[in-house]
């Protein structure tokens, strides 16, 4: 695994450090510890997490991988601050999101999140260029909405509305809409979802970009198994629990990734 | 009702007692007389001819004057008052009705687009377009239904709410209440028809449901550009925020559209039904302050000579005491007759003022008549033009005199020509004639005056000004009822609507403002896009609700005015920012409706879930 160039240039995030596999110091960016979830339907009570731990370093790329209701939204939800867990500790650098409250969690989606979903969920009554800027003027040092259009390969349709652009492009323009924040944690659910195979690689290829060239955090979540050959960490869930983690001392570029 | 000066009926001071003719005639010691001969015609009579050969009947026993049934105070009155019922009747069904079709239609687009997965299911499953289309159609007959029978037993209860208070007003001898069955079935097939074609209209959205691409989510709502951004220099100044709320409107259009019908309507109904009460305070203002400006008008039995107001100025408690002489009077001009009341006033008078139909004070003329407004229009006649007056008073002969119009005058209730005291009494061929006085009295003294000019022989009747006003503050509260009620509609129409819409595009955006807060908008911030949109659609609703409501209020204005009321159309500026409160109030009671929304919004149950 080559260094990351950006990597360097960011403070640590936690006074933790682990000899990574590597060799390489890495920097802890999130902690989940032995988080649970249940919903209780009635007479009925779902696990959807079973005192389920996991740390994401800083830099990374992470594939969460598993079938249909293993759990894996439920837990990238909770790392993103959608949810609140019903039991465990989940934290952000020293922040315990687990004990914040609304205003906090919002705070923390806004500053140090970015969201990309599989139904792209842009406002469709604004044009991609502002469906960016919309989320760029929320922090107070984003990126220009034009240049992360641009690295998406969006800037000539910038003033397309939602409904004028294919499911691929729909889905640059969410990632674009997540970058121009600069957030430390890019978090995707199931962003391949949708789209086909040719379309896909290529947003999986966006991501990879944004995880080298800015130095991002990236979550992939998928039930697609051929996918975590890009990461340089697989984790598979398996009905509310994590079963493996798996470090990939190699991972494939996304275009060398096949399904 | 005593006479055209008075607003409304009086039981207190007046009535009318009814006993058998002879008995009368024997009280009165005027045994085989009449004064009055009331007549029915048969069907298709010619009226003129017949009341020509009446006339000529009754002329050698002094016949002074024929009313056609029209021209009664009485029958006036309740004409009046059954047109305003008539037009009400049609007025306000329309638009309930209208309003209930628009909701219906709004409703059930929406319930089928949001209902796409399961169309697409049934359509799967074999369900043919027509079946599908009478399963929603079916929800709005439901809704036809029960809102007829909810509707049914709330108008049988208002109805006979309403005829009790008629039945006190107009003092009608049996209460007209009871269970009208051919309203009630009018009113069934006429929420069912209209719940039906909404319906139909609404859910033919089904019909272009393919089953297969329903199953997909459904693509992103097309939105476009809106006519604002032409003008770009405009269109940059609007944040982002402003630019997504006017193109979330302009998207929207039809249910923007009906928000805004109802705010319109409730913004106009509220400066209607804000308005009635200027009016009364306006005319009470103009009637019993600036018009009439004494404090008791005495009426004797018979004109005396003017020295005789000598007497009454003496008394302890008159300030000031003016005489008057009314002479009630045919005026003819051309072809044309009206009956009407000459008033003679001494020149300079103060207890009295006449205004010009655009407002002005008028002198009363040495010479000439100052016509009123309507006998005036009734002739076509206009000043400078000759009438012939023709005096009608009980005691002796009728006299014609030549007078020209020196002017017009408007009053805003009955209403009466006037004339100087010198021509009144020339009118009659007499001189220094008065028929009554108005007094201007000291308040502190008004009760042991009242008592001595009671005492006092010669005098007919006392008005007092107090006293009217009094009475008419107390039917006031009749009015105050009627417009309470129709606040009420203002308000359930206005908020059904607002409301309806409000909740309608919550849930529909419940996706996109959901995803708003994943981004990292915070509750507040979301609101704000909300508030925008609803700021914008309430600022169009006050600029277009206030002049329809001035355009409303005319028009009920001249559908009321008649020979004896004249309303001035005056709506006073607080009505106007009332109603334009009201209007605020709506939408923002909507506005909080959504914002609980918001706050209650479960981000990953939303956005789990596939529109
Ligand atoms: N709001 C909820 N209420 C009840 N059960 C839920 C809810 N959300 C998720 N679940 C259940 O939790 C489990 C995990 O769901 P999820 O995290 O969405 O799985 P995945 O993303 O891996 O498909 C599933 O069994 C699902 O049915
Ligand atoms: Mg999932």
């Amino acid at each position: 695994m080559s260094p990351k160039a950006t990597q360097k240039n960011r403070p640590p995030v936690s006074q933790i450090n682990e000899q990574g596999a590597g060799g390489l110091a890495k920097d802890i960016l999130m902690t989940l510890d032995r988080v649970t979830k249940t919903y209780i339907m009635g007479e009925v009570t779902v696990e959807a997490l079973k005192e389920t731990s996991l740390d994401i370093y800083a830099g990374e790329i992470v594939v969460i991988l598993g079938p249909s209701g293993s759990g894996k939204s439920t837990l990238l939800n909770i790392m993103g601050g959608m949810d609140q867990p019903t039991g465990g500790e989940v934290y952000f650098g020293r922040e315990n999101l687990s004990q914040a409250g609304d205003a906090r969690l919002t705070a923390y989606r806004r500053d140090s999140v970015g969201f990309v979903f599989q139904f792209y969920n842009l406002i469709p009554d604004l044009t991609a260029g502002e469906n960016v800027e919309l989320a760029a003027n929320l922090v107070e040092n984003p990126l220009s909405t034009a240049l992360v259009l641009k690295d998406v390969g969006m800037e000539t349709r910038m003033d397309h509305f939602p409904s004028q652009l294919s499911g691929g492009e729909q889905q640059r323009v969410s990632i674009a809409r997540a970058v121009v924040k600069n957030p430390r944690l890019l978090l995707c659910d199931e962003p391949t979802g949708s789209l086909d195979y040719k379309t896909g690689r290529l947003i999986l290829g966006l991501l990879a970009a944004i995880n080298k060239e800015r130095g991002s955090t990236v979550v992939i979540v998928t039930h697609n198994a051929p996918i975590g050959a890009m990461a340089d960490r697989v984790v598979r869930m398996s009905s509310g629990a994590v079963v493996e983690i798996m470090e990939n001392r190699d991972p494939l570029p996304p275009e060398k990734v096949e399904w | 009702m005593k006479d055209a000066a008075s607003m409304m009926p009086e039981p207190e001071t007046f009535g009318i007692v009814m006993v058998p003719h002879n008995q009368a005639q024997q009280i009165l010691d005027l045994s085989g007389q009449v004064n009055q001969v009331v007549i029915k015609l048969a069907p298709g009579t010619d009226e003129k001819k017949a009341a020509e050969q009446v006339k000529v009947l009754l002329e050698p026993y002094g016949n002074l004057a024929d009313y056609p049934r029209k021209q009664q105070l009485s029958d006036a009155i309740l004409h009046m008052e059954l047109e305003q019922l008539s037009a009400m009747a049609v007025f306000l069904p329309t638009i309930f009705l209208g309003i209930a079709a628009l909701i219906q239609f709004v409703m059930l687009g929406r319930m089928v687009r949001a209902q796409r997965l399961q169309i697409g299911v049934m359509k799967a499953l074999g369900y043919s377009n027509p079946s599908i289309l009478l399963h929603y159609t079916g929800y709005a007959l439901v809704a036809a239904v029960a809102g007829a029978l909810l509707g049914s037993v709330l108008g049988v209860i208002f109805a006979n709410l309403f005829s009790s208070v008629y039945a006190v007003f107009f003092n009608l001898p049996q209460a007209i209440g009871g269970i009208n069955f051919k309203a009630i079935f009018y009113g069934f097939s006429l929420s069912v028809i209209v719940g039906t074609i909404a319906g139909l209209t609404a859910s033919r959205g089904v019909i272009s449901v393919n089953p297969a691409e329903s199953m997909n989510p459904a693509p992103p709502k097309s939105s476009g550009r809106i006519f604002l951004e032409r003008w770009s220099w405009l269109w940059h100044r609007f944040g982002i925020s402003w630019k997504m709320s006017l193109r979330t409107i302009n998207r929207n259009r039809f249910r923007s559209a009906v928000t805004l019908i109802g705010v319109v309507l409730a913004v106009a109904m509220l400066v209607v039904a804000l308005f009635t009460r200027d009016i009364v305070d306006y005319m009470i203002n103009r009637c019993y302050f600036e018009e009439q400006r004494y404090d008791y008008m005495l009426r004797f039995t018979t004109p005396v000579k003017e020295t005789e107001l000598f007497n009454i100025t003496r008394l302890d408690g008159v300030i000031k005491a003016e005489p008057v002489f009314e002479i009630p009077v045919r005026i003819h001009f051309m072809e044309l007759v009206r009956e009407d009341l000459v008033l003679g006033l001494p020149p300079g008078v103060s207890l009295k003022k006449l205004y010009s139909p655009a407002g002005k004070i008028q002198d009363i003329p040495g010479e000439g008549l100052l016509i009123s407004e309507t006998t005036a229009k009734k002739l076509h006649a206009k000043p400078g033009d000759k009438v012939t007056v023709e005096t009608l008073l009980g005691l002796g002969p009728s006299h014609l005199s030549e007078i020209k119009i020196a002017g017009v005058n408007r009053q805003l209730v009955g209403g009466c020509s006037a004339i100087s005291l010198a021509s009144a009494n020339r009118l009659l061929q007499e001189s220094s004639l008065i028929s009554g006085a108005m007094l201007k009295t000291d308040t502190g003294q008004a009760a042991l005056l009242e008592k001595k000019l009671n005492e006092m022989t010669g005098i007919a009747s006392i008005s007092s000004r107090q006293k009217e006003l009094d009475s008419f503050n107390k039917k006031l509260g009749y009015m105050v009822y009627s417009i309470t009620i129709m606040i009420s509609f203002a308000v359930v129409l206005g908020f059904a609507i607002v409301y309806n819409s409000s909740i309608m595009s919550f849930t529909e955006r419940k996706r996109e403002l959901a995803s708003l807060r994943v981004v990292g908008f915070t509750t507040g911030e979301v609101s704000g896009l909300l508030l925008k949109e609803n700021l914008a659609q309430l600022a169009l609703g006050i600029i277009l609700g206030l002049p329809c409501g001035r355009f409303l209020a005319h028009a009920y204005i001249n559908a009321v005015n008649t020979d004896l009321y004249t309303f001035q159309a005056v709506i006073y500026p607080v009505t106007y920012v009332l109603s334009a409160l009201g209007g605020i109030i709506f939408i923002m009671i909507a506005y909080g409706l959504a914002v609980k929304g918001v706050k209650r919004l479960d981000l990953v149950e939303v956005l789990k879930t596939r529109d």
